[in-house]
């Protein structure tokens, strides 16, 4: 089958076409578009069925499993398909793993390190026991994430664009360091031992219920990682639809009860705002995909991410 | 869609931006005054009520994009405004040790100019429905050279101010707190200045781009 690839702006993209045989799959098309291009390897390509002028539609993404005549509509033995480049591509988990690791190497430098003399202060005398705790919870919890990212996530996505590296990155780093200076500064003003208790106990629980919320969500894809969507069920899953966000919102909270910078409820804020972005368009998605037409469930009515509010 | 309520918002929008162009009027028409007969280091003193006036009236602007009275984004307006608020109010007003400073001269000189083709075309629009052509051309081509000049003006004024800001610790909060925060006014200049040097570009490049679209847009019609 002859298949033509067009630009976005309908220019010929590859001059000629591919030919390809009928019973070719999509991701055949990828590598023959590969090995012709050199430069678009098939992670970059966005592939889509071509939209007609004027449509508000969005435009279907061609499944890499499925073979070019599931797409083909007719008996037509031809094909038009839209082509997009997504830039340089990088595989989540290297995306996680350097985001992660700036907050695991950086706040330990401000506890270990005489920082605070470039910024004008003393050898620091005086280590609190909420500080050398905070600093075992922080590095606990971005271990955890790195373990989580190699061992536990299945990504629907395979990569990400890798200008997300640099936004990323400098977001993590970024707060991770901004907490770390006020958390391990010499003039720190610890909270009560109970307080302190209360911060971290109540934050170890959602590190451990979110660490199972990722289990849970791992168990609904399959290892050889199609992606796709279920409706998660199960522990917090059956109130909550996001009840991994929560849970790590929740640990959030739990640190900076214990910590009490202003610069950690300032990083819970945004990280919440963010988090909520996502859960919000992950319920619309599962709720629009689950509406109990044509034999599919319909989702259950739950909280979007934090009860009793949203 | 009731009529009366139209009226009342270009009404509205029509007095706002005409008393504002006043303001900016005054503030190039003193400026030049005070330039002529005094020297630059006497600008400041000849503007400033003018120009604090003006210049916080353009908060309303935020409120305008927010409640929908006009179109443009709450998003270009308030690094827009927040910039000039900094100027006005965080470094001239706060620190009067820079305000016999040239720089002051062209800042006042290029936002003066820039405000006055912008708010009497905007006064035109809602006042009168149009606005002539070379305004139009007017508002989308003077940024070209007054955007670096006001760009510049702004960047050397906050840079010249340092010493200033630094022995003053004028609005810096310290440690020992209970929320374990800080805020030292030296360090924000210096990531203020830093934060320049991606947003000239880019804010550059947008008006390039809204020029573009403007003029090409009144060339169809």
């Amino acid at each position: 089958m002859k298949v033509t690839l067009v630009s976005r702006s309908g220019r010929e993209f590859i001059k000629g076409g591919l030919e390809l045989n009928d019973s070719a799959t999509v991701a055949d098309l990828q590598e023959a578009i590969h090995k012709r291009t050199k430069k678009f390897y098939p992670s970059r390509q966005r592939l889509t069925l071509p939209v007609p002028s004027g449509s508000r539609e969005r435009p279907v993404i061609l499944n890499y499993k499925k073979s070019l005549k599931d797409y083909c509509d007719g008996n037509e033995n031809t094909l038009t398909i839209v082509f997009k480049d997504l830039g340089p591509q990088v595989s989540y988990r290297t995306l996680f793993f350097f985001e992660y690791l700036g907050p695991l190497i950086l706040y330990p430098v401000f506890y270990y390190f005489p920082v605070y003399k470039y910024f004008g202060y003393e050898e620091k005398r005086v280590i609190h026991p909420v500080q050398t705790y905070a600093l075992y919870y922080w590095c606990f919890h971005y271990f955890k994430r790195i373990m989580e990212t190699f061992f536990i996530h299945r990504f629907s996505h395979a990569t990400s664009p890798l200008s997300n590296v640099f936004r990323n990155c400098a977001y993590y780093w970024t707060f991770g360091s901004y907490i770390a200076y006020y958390v391990n500064h010499p003039l720190y003003t610890p909270v009560s031992d109970l307080q302190m208790k209360i911060g971290f106990g109540f934050g170890i629980v959602c590190q451990l219920a979110n660490f199972y919320c990722h289990i849970i969500l791992k168990n609904l894809r399959s290892p050889d990682g199609s992606g796709g969507y279920q409706i998660p069920r199960g522990f917090l899953f059956n109130i909550v639809t996001c009840a991994n966000y929560t849970t790590e919102i929740y640990q959030w909270l739990g640190f900076n009860i214990a910590t009490q910078t202003v610069a950690g409820y300032v990083f819970l804020v945004v990280a919440t705002s963010i988090m909520t972005n996502w859960a919000l368009a992950k319920h619309r998605r599962l709720k629009k995909l689950f509406d109990g037409k044509d034999g599919r469930p319909k989702y259950p009515r739950r909280w979007v991410i934090l009860p009793p509010f949203l | 869609m009731a009529s009366a309520l139209t009226v009342l918002r270009r009404l509205y929008l029509s007095i706002y931006n005409w008393l504002v162009f006043i303001g900016w009027f005054q503030v190039l028409f003193l400026a030049l005054k005070a330039l002529k007969e005094s020297g630059h280091e006497h600008v400041y003193n000849a503007v400033e009520k003018p120009l604090l006036l003006a210049q916080s009236a353009a908060v309303m602007e935020i409120l305008h994009g927010l409640i929908g009275l006009v179109r443009s984004p709450v998003s270009s307006t308030l690094p827009q405004i927040g910039s000039r608020l900094y100027l006005t109010w965080g470094i001239l007003w706060s620190f009067p040790e820079i305000r016999t400073h040239i720089l002051v001269t062209s800042l006042v000189i290029s936002w003066a100019i820039t405000e006055i083709i912008r708010y009497s075309f905007f006064g035109m629009k809602e006042a009168f429905g149009f606005a002539p052509s070379w305004h139009l051309w007017l508002r989308y081509s003077t940024f070209l050279v007054l955007y670096p000049t006001g760009i510049s003006s702004e960047v050397g004024l906050i840079y010249f101010a340092l010493p200033y800001i630094k022995a003053s610790e004028k609005y810096c909060f310290r440690m020992p707190n209970k929320g374990n925060f800080s805020f030292d006014y030296f360090y924000a200049a210096i990531l203020a200045l830093g934060i320049y040097v991606p947003g000239s570009p880019h804010l550059y490049h947008y008006m390039l781009g809204q020029r573009k679209r403007a003029l090409s847009k009144s060339k169809k019609e």
